[in-house]
């Protein structure tokens, strides 16, 4: 028991960061709709850029279909495009 | 038939009767082709993120639409040759979303979001480090 606590305890790193799952899997996970911009709100930056998925730890199924929404939202004018 | 989602905005001088106008003569044009509009929601004068066609502000409405797609096609045409209409979109979606759609609950759901403690992207800045290791001397 001791020692397998110690192989755990160094193996840990310092500042490991707790691993990050994806918002939008799982039970319960939102619906990705151009129409929410409250959502879809949190995935672009203060310039209004989609913010890349290592970021939001979004998989990459999904990222695709956040993309095609925020770019949806941006078309109808819900969105912008570029913030100054 | 397909289904669609439709939105277009129109411009921000005509008057929200004349955009009720407007819905019920593409709805028309939507019967006539064979189809049928299973709702129509009117999301009032909104702001724009950006200038179209130097405008500020469009007045929004939202349409599921199931018909065939001559009639939606014919449906588009009349609203490029309308002065009226800013921009439309049409999207083919699998099922339409019955109720009201995301535009028309977000003041409710500003309570139901208790499940994220750190707001947006709380969990982009600090780091977590997981639980302490226990301490040996």
């Amino acid at each position: 028991m001791a020692i397998k606590d110690l192989t755990t305890s160094t193996a840990r790193r310092p500042f490991q960061r707790r691993r990050k799952t994806c918002p939008f899997s799982g039970p319960n996970a939102p619906k990705i709709d151009y129409k929410d911009v409250r959502l879809l709100q949190r995935y672009v930056s203060e310039r209004g850029k989609i913010v890349p998925s290592r970021i939001t730890a979004v998989s990459a199924l999904k990222q695709r279909e956040l993309a095609k929404a925020i770019k949806r939202a941006r078309f109808i004018g819900i969105m912008p495009y570029a913030v100054q | 038939m397909a289904l669609y989602e439709h939105i277009f905005l129109a411009r921000q001088d005509v008057s929200p009767t004349q955009v009720e106008e407007m819905t019920a003569a593409l709805t028309g044009v939507i019967t006539e082709g064979g189809g049928k509009v299973t709702k129509n929601e009117y999301w009032g004068l909104k702001s724009l993120s950006y200038r179209i066609k130097k405008n500020r502000k469009a007045h929004y409405t939202l349409l599921n639409i199931d018909a065939p797609h001559q009639a939606v096609a014919e449906m588009e045409r009349q609203m490029g040759i309308n002065e009226d209409i800013l921009r439309f979109m049409t999207i083919r979606v699998d099922e339409l979303e019955e109720g009201p759609s995301a535009m028309m609950q977000k003041r409710d759901r500003d309570d139901d979001r208790g499940d994220r403690p750190g707001g947006p992207r709380g969990d982009r800045g600090g780091f977590d480090r997981g639980s302490r290791p226990p301490r040996r001397f």
